[in-house]
């Protein structure tokens, strides 16, 4: 009975977290969204564009 | 995680920062001095000096060219990176204790104290990038704090807002153009100070650390507090790391306050959590005194912690804690 109880304590842990996961991931991609958004009307790349680029760039010079 | 210790300075620690790139590690202390460090190492690389104060914060910008400096001294400098050679000099009426760049590196924001006769301000320089060219003499915009004086300052993305946090527990949004104040909310108690606002790397929010015990993570458009992070000590600083979904936040009673073995035997502890779980994962102790100051690798790959002891710790992730993740982070990352 002891080993039921825990079981069910702890899906309902992995629940809570798998919800709070989403939720953020939810927010996040909504921000993120918004910010892509943002950045286009005042002409620019989308956020980490120019750094990825550097980074490209590194490799080819080594 | 062996930590590198980093001894230069005398004091307590102020602020430690990385700049954009990661390479180097700034640090500033109330012993008048700037040390800048190879964050791969912890080799001291070379300093700044002029300050006649305590160092109260410091930033470099994205190009990682200009360091600027906020000081006991009211003055805020700037400084050639490269060479240590001082370029500019404002003087202001009272200490500054925050500064920041704006993420294109065209703007400072600094935080400037209460004083008997001079309210709190925050003050916007325009920064010119070309160490050789002229620097503005006055600040393009000053906003003048007749409620509460700020503690910390910050950018958001595309500097549309300056985010400050207040002695009174309250954090404020400002129009970064007019300085118009459009949100003040109470976001942590009133009394304890905001000691520390550290932006996402996208600066679409942000980590509070408070002297009430709790770290809170607050979207920077509409204030709405995301997450709570809830400790047992007062806090000085929070830190969001790259790469893994964690935050690290730093503090502790003063040493007078505690047993006098734990700051004997290091044990300040820099305490990790869940950034979106909010459970504490682990400490990492070493400090002999509280953490004043916290601050992540840029990629994510180490973190520097600075004591009220004076010394700054320097951290390199294993792989163990890369490994680590919850079983549902495990699951969703398979699909």
């Amino acid at each position: 009975e002891d080993l039921i109880m825990e079981s069910e304590a702890s899906a309902t842990i992995i629940e809570a977290r798998r919800r709070l996961l989403e939720e953020w991931r939810a927010w996040r991609s909504r921000v993120e969204r918004d910010l892509a958004d943002e950045r286009e009307d005042a002409g620019l790349p989308p956020y980490g564009v120019e750094d990825d680029k550097d980074l490209e760039d590194a490799a080819v010079i080594e | 995680m062996r930590p590198i210790l980093l001894q230069g300075h005398e004091r307590a620690l102020t602020q430690v920062k990385f700049n954009k790139d990661g390479d180097l590690l700034f640090s500033v202390s109330k012993d008048h001095v700037i040390c800048v460090w190879y964050s791969q190492n912890g080799e001291r690389l070379g300093t700044y000096n002029g300050h006649l104060g305590a160092v109260w914060t410091v930033d470099s910008n994205p190009s990682s060219t200009i360091l600027a400096s906020g000081a006991a001294d009211n003055t805020i400098r700037l400084w050639e990176i490269k060479t240590g050679k001082l370029l500019k000099t404002w003087e202001l009426p009272t200490a500054i204790k925050r500064v920041e760049f704006s993420e294109d590196g065209l703007y400072l924001v600094a935080t400037t104290e209460q004083r008997m006769g001079h309210l709190g301000t925050i003050l916007v320089y325009p920064i010119n990038p070309d160490v050789g060219g002229e620097q503005a003499d006055e600040p393009s915009l000053k906003i003048t704090l007749e409620r509460s004086k700020a503690t910390v300052v910050a950018w958001s993305y595309l500097n549309k807002y300056i985010i400050a946090g207040h002695e009174d527990g309250t954090i404020s949004q400002y129009d970064s153009k007019t300085g118009d104040q459009l949100e003040n909310i109470q976001l942590h108690e009133r009394g304890p100070l905001i000691m520390d606002i550290q932006m996402a790397p996208d600066r679409t929010y942000f980590i509070t650390a408070s002297k009430d015990k709790t770290a809170k993570i607050v979207d920077v458009n509409s204030l709405n507090v995301i997450k709570t992070f809830t400790t047992d000590t007062p806090l000085n600083s929070a830190a969001l790391t790259a790469k893994k979904d964690f935050v690290i936040l730093g503090g502790g009673q003063e040493a007078r306050d505690v047993t006098t073995t734990a700051a004997r035997q290091g044990k300040f502890e820099a305490r990790f959590y869940h950034k979106i779980f909010e459970d504490e994962i682990g400490r990492v102790r070493g400090h002999f005194g509280p953490l004043n100051t916290i601050a992540v690798h840029p990629a994510g790959v180490s973190y520097a912690s600075g004591g009220e002891d004076g010394y700054v710790r320097l951290h390199h992730f294993d792989k163990s804690y890369f490994d680590f993740m919850y079983e549902v982070e495990r699951t969703r990352a398979q699909h």
